[in-house]
Formats: structure tokens, C-alpha cells, sequence
């Protein structure tokens, strides 16, 4: 069924492609094998992702979704990359950053830290590119909760990121973002991002996300 | 039979008979004409979605899967903010078969739904954990030299000389230089450390992958040597004096025949 899709790709009919693909992946499993179906899937999605990118999206997904119920995360980093570059090609940030999300928590499953690690950090670049700095911050927050990451050079890598990000300083984002060699240990989708950070108003996104920051003044207040 | 192939049947069996789904079939028709009621019904699906996740996410002890979980909570109430105002342009038109009271009440109803996104729990904000776990400094003692008096009555030692600037000037460009030499040094080593924390996660992956193989390997040898020790009984079978003899001598026969037969 694969050399079918295969074909059909050459041929030029995407919808054949996948349901090929789609078929081979069921085929495996029936068989008792779906590790080599997720595989299957990938390979489709690999060659629909010029024609169709939203169905290679799906297939991404698919195969990420039989890996993790096999508890074979480890066996889906690769197709999280490749998931997460085709949504920033799409330019979804929200779906990259929440994809790479995903990435942190299989590789949280297999205790692969620095990989965790480094997807939490790609996904706050991520958000700030989008130019959201309240959910890169929501999200900053959510991932310090896990100790690995709070101890973690990605960590404080972004903690001086967030912080110029909120001093509106465009200068001090760049000396961060050049002079960090976290950051240069990325995936180069993410460097890309990052090299071009800051993008848009700066003003407008450290006064969107400043209702956020005096919430954060209360509670540490509080706590004081 | 295996849990897949009872699945497969299963989703076979279900679109053979989706015709009879009355739910389904109802659903449809209601909705067909009317957008906003199509529309709606798809939005309250998504906040109990949403609903659901973020009780999972408050449920659930591992952080990694809660940061997961807060943040497809909210791109989730992004997404249907976004469609918050399709929905209230859609309120506004009317739709045969839709009373006055109904068409006046759905703004309302829009409102009501917004409160309902809005409520949705989105991960609370802890604040960030304080960084522990870094050991107590050592105190030193920061030992300051008295003023020697000898010092007070001959000042001229300590004032520069010519010489001693050169000096000075000589060490601070060395230590200039040592101090690039250990930047590079640095960097280099972030790298290595980088890359060798990479090769131990990819090593890690591959362990289980290589047990496979050896397993799979063991596998094949044990049933290649049981093939080998079946051949070799085989062959000697055939090659048994007592069957070769036989056979030459039925050769001879077939031979004698065939040159009778042209004779």
C-alpha cells in the first residue's frame, strides 16, 4: 500500500495518497503491528506536506496519537518535529506552540529532560513571535511548576527573555537572544524565530499583557 | 480474534447502519436551515470539551500533562472567542421558522455563552517557584590589612613608577587575553555538554530498539540452526548408499530400454 501512495504521489492525486497511507497504517495494525503503522502515516504525511499540508497536519497528528497509546513517545519525537515545522510553515503558531507542548509532556514520559526542556523554551518563542506575551507567560508559569525545567539553563533563558519582553527593551531582546547558547542548541525553525524576535509593537504587547503582571504582583504580595 | 479486528468490525458495522441513527438524522434536519443554531450547538460541544479538559488538568498530578492540558484550554476559548462574533452577526439575521421572541432572545443567549467561555478555569497562576535546592554559600572571612605605621612614615613606597605601569599595563592585557581564551573555552564546552546531553537522549532511544534487534537476531539463529540440523538429516537420507545403488542400477535399466527402443 505504501509503494501505492507512492505512485499515487507521483501521479499527482493527493487524495489517493493519504487513504494509501491511511490503509497501509490499518493494515499494520490488524497485523499487530502499529509501531510501523505510525511510521506508514508519517511517510504520508511526509509526502503530502508540499500539496496538502492540512491533511499531512492530520496524518502528523494521527501517528503522534498511536505512538503515545503505545507508550512509544520516544518513537515520536522526529514526527513532533516535523508536525511543529509544517504548523510555523502554516504559519498556526498557536498550534506549533501547543504541539511542541505535547513534545514536552511525551518527553516528560521518557524522562528525556533536555528535550523537555528545550521543547518548553520553543514553545514560549513561539508564543512570543505570535506576539502574545500573556500566553507565553501563562505559559512560562505553567511549565516552572515542573522542577526539571525551573532548574533548567532553558529556564533562565527565558526568564531574561520575558523579562525584556516586559521593559519593552527591542535592544535587550536582541543581546538575549545573541548572546544565549540555549537558545543556538534549538531546533533551527525555532533560531529562525528567535533571530527575528522582537515583531510587532512593543508598547502594545507589553501593555496587553500588563493586567497579567500586576496579578502576579498581588499574589507574590500576598505571599510576602 | 484481536481487540483491532473486533474494532474494525465494529466501525464497518456502523456506517452499514448509520441510515437508522435517528439522533444523527434529527440533528441534521433541525439545524439545516438555521446557522446559528448550528453554529451554537458546535460551540457548546466545544466548552464541554474545554470543560473537560480543564477538570482534567485540575485532577491530574503530573505538571507536564496540567501545562498541556492549560494550554489547549486556552487556545480552545481563543478559538471560540474568535467565533463569538460570527455567532452575534448570525443572531441578528432572521430564519423561517424562528418566532420573534425566539430572534429578540439570542443575543442573550450569545451573552450567556460568552460568560460560559469566559468561566472556563485556565490553569490558576501560581507564580513562579522559587529556585531551591542551591546550596548555603560558604562564608569566607574577608580579612582587611591593618595600616601598618612603617607605611604612614614612607609613603613613596606604594606611588607608581614608570616601570611599575608598564607592569601594570602588561598583566591587565594578559589577563585580557586569558579571559577571551576562557570565553572561547566556555563556549566550546556549552557545546560539547549540549551535544553530549543530545547523543545520551539518542542513545537512550536506541536502547530499547537494539534489545529488539538482539532478541529478534536470537530468534532467527535458534530456528536457522534447527533448519540446518533437519537439512542435514534430509541429505544424509538421500545420500545413502543402499538409494544409490538402486538408483544407478534403474539408470542402467532405462538406459538398456532407451537403447533398445532406437536400435
Amino acid at each position: 500500500m505504501e509503494a501505492a501512495g507512492g505512485l499515487a504521489k507521483e501521479l499527482g492525486n493527493w487524495t489517493e495518497v493519504a487513504d494509501f497511507y491511511k490503509r497501509a497504517c490499518e493494515l499494520y495494525a490488524e497485523s499487530g503491528k502499529p509501531q510501523p503503522g505510525a511510521d506508514a502515516l508519517a511517510r504520508g504525511a511526509r509526502a503530502l506536506e508540499d500539496a496538502v499540508p492540512d491533511e499531512a497536519v492530520r496524518l502528523y497528528l494521527d501517528s503522534c496519537a498511536i505512538l503515545e497509546e503505545e507508550d512509544k513517545e520516544q518513537l515520536a519525537f522526529d514526527t513532533y518535529r516535523a508536525a511543529t515545522n509544517l504548523y510555523l510553515k502554516l504559519q498556526r503558531f498557536e498550534d506549533a506552540a501547543n504541539m511542541l507542548l505535547r513534545w514536552g509532556l511525551a518527553a516528560d514520559k521518557c524522562k528525556a529532560i533536555q528535550s523537555q526542556c528545550k521543547a518548553y523554551l520553543s514553545a514560549i518563542i513561539t508564543y512570543l513571535y505570535a506576539q502574545d506575551l500573556k500566553q507565553a507567560e501563562q505559559c512560562h508559569v505553567d511549565c516552572t511548576q515542573i522542577d526539571v525545567f525551573l532548574q533548567s539553563e532553558q529556564n533562565a533563558c527565558a526568564e531574561k527573555l520575558l523579562q525584556a519582553y516586559r521593559e519593552a527593551d527591542p535592544e535587550e531582546i536582541k543581546y538575549v537572544v545573541s548572546k544565549s547558547s540555549t537558545i543556538q542548541h534549538l531546533d533551527h525553525m525555532i533560531i529562525r524565530l528567535a533571530k527575528q524576535l522582537p515583531t510587532g509593537d512593543m508598547k502594545a504587547i507589553a501593555s496587553a499583557s500588563g493586567n497579567i503582571q500586576d496579578n502576579e504582583l498581588d499574589v507574590n504580595n500576598c505571599i510576602c | 480474534m484481536t481487540v483491532i479486528s473486533i474494532l474494525t468490525r465494529l466501525d464497518t458495522l456502523c456506517k452499514k447502519y448509520e441510515k437508522y441513527d435517528l439522533e444523527k438524522q434529527g440533528g441534521a434536519q433541525d439545524s439545516s436551515n438555521d446557522a446559528f443554531l448550528k453554529l451554537y450547538k458546535l460551540m457548546e460541544s466545544d466548552i464541554e470539551a474545554a470543560l473537560q479538559k480543564s477538570s482534567d488538568a485540575s485532577i491530574e498530578k503530573n505538571r507536564a500533562a496540567v501545562a498541556t492540558l492549560n494550554a489547549e484550554v486556552r487556545r480552545a476559548k481563543a478559538s471560540m472567542r474568535n467565533e463569538i462574533s460570527h455567532l452575534q452577526k448570525l443572531a441578528h439575521k432572521k430564519v423561517k421558522g424562528v418566532t420573534k421572541e425566539e430572534l429578540a432572545a439570542r443575543p442573550d443567549i450569545v451573552l450567556g455563552l460568552v460568560g460560559k467561555i469566559e468561566a472556563i478555569p485556565e490553569g490558576t497562576i501560581m507564580g513562579i517557584k522559587p529556585k531551591g535546592g542551591k546550596p548555603p554559600a560558604i562564608p569566607f572571612e574577608i580579612k582587611m590589612d591593618g595600616v601598618n605605621p612603617e607605611d604612614l612614615i614612607h609613603p613613596e613606597q606604594y606611588q607608581d613608577t614608570e616601570e611599575s605601569k608598564g607592569f601594570r599595563e602588561v598583566v591587565q592585557k594578559k589577563k585580557g587575553k586569558q579571559d577571551e581564551g576562557l570565553e572561547v573555552i566556555s563556549e566550546g564546552l556549552e557545546t560539547l555538554k549540549n551535544m553530549a546531553q543530545d547523543i545520551n537522549e539518542e542513545l537512550s532511544r536506541q536502547v530499547p530498539l537494539v534489545e529488539e534487534i538482539d532478541s529478534k537476531v536470537d530468534k532467527a539463529a535458534l530456528d536457522l540452526g534447527n533448519t540446518n540440523i533437519r537439512l542435514k538429516d534430509t541429505i544424509t537420507k538421500l545420500r545413502s548408499s543402499r538409494n544409490f545403488c538402486i538408483d544407478i542400477v534403474l539408470m542402467c535399466v532405462v538406459l538398456g530400454i532407451a537403447g533398445y527402443l532406437y536400435k
